[in-house]
């Protein structure tokens, strides 16, 4: 490749210009309003542009709130619903693309586009379709109570909250599993069972560890919006005692005079999902190295 | 009676309406111009607000085009506004608040930029004034002010109506079906009844911090709805987190038609939600199914229409104020809404003969006796409004 | 003996794959069919109807003009999208590839963040920006133009990006080494052969942009900016009638159908252009976002 700096230069330019401008700078706009003081009629927040005249202490009460505090309840309760979400996703996303990257044959083109329709369909509409199937007198509830189930699904239930999110990032998984499972050398396992290991055995020490740096990738692909997810629990349950951490930066950012709490909580989570997204690019690089042919 | 004098009484024998001591204090001779610059007018001490620009003036044409409102979901008729577009040729656009702590931030940060805004109280209009974001009424377009209450003329939070005209009239109190939950139950410290864990997962309060925590407090013995003192919230708060431990309870504003759906049997929410459930039956339910529980320790006010400082259309937003102050066009409104409109010529009295008003709903309805003894409301010093804020921040974060 | 038991569990597998498919889509056709129904219920049957598709004059899709509103709200905002971000990440996939040096590393990372990112935080990010730092940007349409724009643009640099490497510098080469100049190899060579890409990400981010909810709601200003998405989530919570079902059955359609314009329109040219796959090429260059 020739060098041609200038042309290639200035093709790259305006957009890296437009993400500095729309991307990295509105990072450094939240932490000025984090970090910043407060208006003491609005009690609105007023940003602090030098760096230099920060203020913690906001931030420290903050993390005092989620460590101790009013916001602990909300932090647990966002990491155990995601752990759950993740762990039930997995169950389910993971025989599904073990099966489609496993097996092929004339319907496999049919199974990948009926399973790629959830991604062109509005979550929005899907959870709508939840919301009416799940009301008093929606269709699914009026068939649990045949079997003598009469549960309020939408009443502040943390079990309607978790399966929501599964329903709706389950299909985010399935397709970047199928890729690491597609990507997988098969003959390892053949030659796994040509030398006498058993299917199970062959999975466990075979397949599991081939595809373990994909598998983090994936979940953490989808754990990452998880974490801010807040509409799903708007939608199906709109309780405080289903709270998530989205919500709350929703509520601060939106329905309070107070947006410099909405502006910690973005670093807070931001932060810990910095911690995510490193694991996600080493699993990523990792996973790179080892299904190379 | 005038209410100012007698909630002044009030406030001086029973400490019902207070403002906190070291407010008082600061305050110094009969101002309640605060030294931070919000403008809080209370019963016992009521304000003339700061005016910083000129109203209209006199005699200008109505502009043409959109009229854009900022109001409550459901708080206005759709005929209502129809009539309004058809009688000045113009379109109404309508932009939807769902509390009044979201619609005051985002006024001030640009997000909405109405011409008009319906439904707000005096709790958010100390915020508005001391952001610039009103103008004042030129009274000459609104004829029909001479229609309002008389004892509202002149309210405490804005003497003279210089930036506001009353709009509705309601109380805070307890909705519910009567097929489930029978009047009784409210006999003794009829709050009480939201904590009852018979009701878990079928009840529901009012997403407006100032409203529940206060119902907390008067739940507790208190009857402070502008209470600073740090202990009485503080455990109002932990009353509330005990209901949510308690009961689950929904924290939103839709009570006028979860309730008539079947959703929820009860719900701390407004007085004029119950007549707005009445349309929200289903076809064929009995409106006996709708009751409501007026405390006696409660907050009673009114909301106000008033005009931005930035409207486009500051004539036509003139012209829909003295439409709706009209006693033919409130009572259509009213038929839709359901709240009553706080003009002089629609009495309980009328009301009632109207027929209008199911059996059931007659305790909901704002009589001058509920209204003389009812609590005001009033915008809290920002320290004071930080405790309530913590407090329910705490709540509703579960 | 091997092969029975693989049988066995195939066909476990199968049934787990069909049930799967249909909890993943049987609530959404539950869905449509309700728009189709007489009554004001969104969960029980009182008839088939047109009614809240065109019929009733005051609350069905066609008729109501709030709704109507956010249709029109919805395709303006994607198309809008789509014809600033797609030159601005045509030009930042070429560029970012071929530039060298220090600033290399930094481009790539800016390019790939938003991809990871989630929703809320750039939407919070944006909200605080332009009410605080960039003022003169009003809320509304111009700032969730500006939002959806910043979101899309990674998903047509990594999709015009792989096109880029499976092309590969040779043509370029030959066309420069024939007396081209580096403009004009790029101009009628590369360009052309990219075409592919630009229509998958033309169809990606159309549909991205007319399903965004976070970004495009935290940068509303009111009922003005209301897209569809703003709108269903703002009548779930109310009692809404199957209008709503029948605006969302509308947003899904206006997906699909670009969708399946995009696929064909993919497919011809790569049947056109001597280039295998077909079909499934094709889904693949339109799904390599969420892979």
């Amino acid at each position: 490749m020739r060098r041609a700096p200038r042309l290639w230069t200035l093709f790259a330019l305006p957009g890296t210009t437009w993400l500095i401008a729309l991307f990295a700078i509105p990072f450094y706009a939240v932490a000025c309003v984090a970090f910043g003081t407060i208006d003491p009629i609005f009690r609105d927040a007023v940003p602090q542009w030098n760096p230099m005249s920060w203020d913690f202490t906001q931030a420290s009460q903050t993390l005092a709130s989620l460590t101790s505090g009013p916001l602990r309840g909300v932090a647990i309760r966002t990491v155990v619903y995601v752990f759950c979400a993740m762990v039930i996703s997995f169950t389910i996303g993971f025989p599904i693309a073990y099966f489609l990257a496993r097996h092929s044959g004339k319907r496999k083109l049919l199974f990948l586009a009926l399973i790629i329709v959830p991604f062109w369909v509005n979550y929005l509409m899907r959870m709508l379709a939840w919301v009416n199937l799940l009301s008093s007198d929606g269709l699914f509830t009026r068939f649990m109570r045949l079997f003598g189930v009469n549960y309020n699904w939408l009443d502040g239930s943390p079990i309607t909250v978790v399966l929501g999110l599964v329903y709706g990032y389950v299909p985010f998984l399935i397709l970047p599993l199928y890729a690491t499972l597609e990507r997988l050398d098969w003959r390892l396992i053949d030659a796994a069972r040509d030398l006498g290991a058993n299917s199970r055995q062959a999975f466990r020490l075979v397949t599991m560890p081939m595809s373990k740096a994909g598998l983090v990738a994936a979940g953490i692909l989808i754990a990452l919006p998880m974490f801010g997810d807040y509409y799903t629990n708007d939608l199906l349950s709109r309780s405080p005692s289903t709270e998530m951490l989205g919500n709350q930066i929703d509520f601060f950012l939106n329905a309070s005079s107070q947006p410099q709490n909405g502006a910690l909580l973005v670093i807070v989570l931001s932060i810990f999902l910095l911690v995510l997204m490193s694991f996600y690019l080493r699993s990523t690089r990792q996973q790179a190295r080892q299904t190379t042919r | 009676m005038q209410r100012r004098d007698f909630l002044r009484k009030l406030a001086i024998t029973t400490g019902g309406i207070t403002v906190g001591g070291s407010l008082l204090a600061a305050c110094g001779g009969g101002s309640s111009t605060t030294s931070d610059g919000l403008s809080i007018g209370t019963p016992q001490n009521p304000i003339k607000l700061p005016v910083s620009t000129d109203p209209i003036a006199d005699g200008l044409a109505n502009e043409s085009g959109t009229l854009e409102i900022l109001n409550w979901a459901d708080y206005m008729n759709p005929e209502s506004i129809a009539a309004f577009e058809t009688k000045f040729g113009v379109k109404i656009s309508t932009s939807i608040y769902d509390t009044e702590e979201a619609a005051v931030a985002k006024l001030r940060n640009g997000t909405f930029k109405p011409d008009v805004i319906l439904g707000m109280t005096d709790t958010g209009l100390a915020k508005l004034i001391a952001a610039d974001i009103l103008q004042p009424l030129n009274k000459s377009y609104i004829p029909n002010f001479g229609n309002v209450i008389s004892g509202l003329r002149n309210p405490y939070y804005d003497l003279e109506s210089q930036y506001t005209v009353p709009y509705f009239l309601y109380g805070n109190g307890i909705g519910y079906r009567t097929d489930v939950i029978d009047k009784s139950a409210f006999a003794q410290n009829g709050y009480e009844v939201l904590w009852d864990t018979k009701y878990k997962g079928r009840l529901a309060v009012l997403d407006s911090y100032r409203d529940t925590l206060a119902m907390a407090i008067f739940r507790n013995g208190g009857n402070d709805a502008n209470s600073s003192d740090p202990d009485e919230i503080k455990k109002a708060g932990e009353a509330l987190i005990e209901m949510r431990e308690a009961v689950n309870p929904k924290v939103d504003i839709l009570g006028y038609q979860e309730i008539p759906a079947g959703n929820r049997d009860i719900q701390f929410l407004w007085s004029g939600d119950m007549f707005t459930a009445v349309q929200y039956l289903p076809e064929g339910v009995d409106p006996g199914v709708l009751g409501f529980w007026y405390p006696e320790t409660t907050v009673t006010k009114n909301d106000f229409m008033c005009i931005t400082k930035a409207a486009k259309s500051p004539v036509l937003a003139h012209q829909l104020i003295n439409f709706l102050s009209d006693t033919d066009n409130a009572l259509l409104n009213r038929e839709y809404v359901g709240y009553q409109p706080a003009l002089e010529t629609i009495t309980v009295d009328m009301l009632l003969a109207s027929e209008t008003i199911p059996e059931s709903l007659v305790d909901a309805l704002v009589t001058p006796e509920k209204y003389e003894i009812g609590l005001a409301q009033v915008t809290l010093e920002p320290e004071v409004d930080a405790l309530w804020l913590e407090q329910w921040t705490a709540f509703t974060a579960g | 003996m091997i092969n029975r038991l693989r049988g066995r569990r195939t066909s476990a597998l199968v049934y787990v794959i069909w049930g799967y498919i249909i909890w993943s889509l049987v609530p959404v056709i539950i869905a449509v069919i309700y728009s189709f129904n007489d009554g004001r219920s969104r969960t029980v049957w009182q008839g088939f109807s047109f009614r809240w598709w065109w019929q009733d004059p005051n609350a069905s899709v066609f008729q109501s003009s709030e709704m109507r509103n956010a249709i029109i709200n919805s395709l303006v905002l994607a198309v809008a999208t789509l014809l600033v971000v797609t030159p601005l990440g045509v030009a930042l996939a070429i560029g970012a590839q071929r530039i060298s040096g220090r600033g290399t590393n930094v481009v790539q990372g800016l390019t790939s963040a938003p991809l990871i990112t989630p929703e809320i935080v750039v939407g919070a990010a944006l909200l605080i920006t332009f009410t605080r730092l960039f003022t003169a940007v009003p809320l509304g349409f111009t700032a969730q133009l500006l939002g959806n724009v910043t979101f899309s643009l990674s998903s047509v640099v990594v999709i015009v990006r792989a096109r880029l490497v499976s092309i590969g510098p040779s043509f370029e080469e030959a066309a420069r080494d024939l007396g081209a100049t580096r403009w004009q190899a790029l101009r009628f060579v590369l360009l052309p052969m990219l075409w592919p890409s630009v229509m998958a990400s033309l169809v990606v981010v159309f549909a991205t942009v007319i399903d965004d909810f976070i970004i495009t709601s935290f940068l509303s200003a009111g009922v003005s900016s209301e897209t569809v998405p703003l709108r269903i989530y703002s009548s779930v919570r109310g009692g809404a009638t199957p209008a709503l079902n029948a605006l969302a059955t509308l947003l899904v359609l206006t997906s699909f159908t670009v969708l399946i314009v995009g696929l064909f329109g993919l497919s011809t040219w790569r049947k056109r252009h001597g280039e295998r796959g077909g079909m499934r090429a094709a889904l693949a260059d339109v799904t390599r976002m969420s892979s």
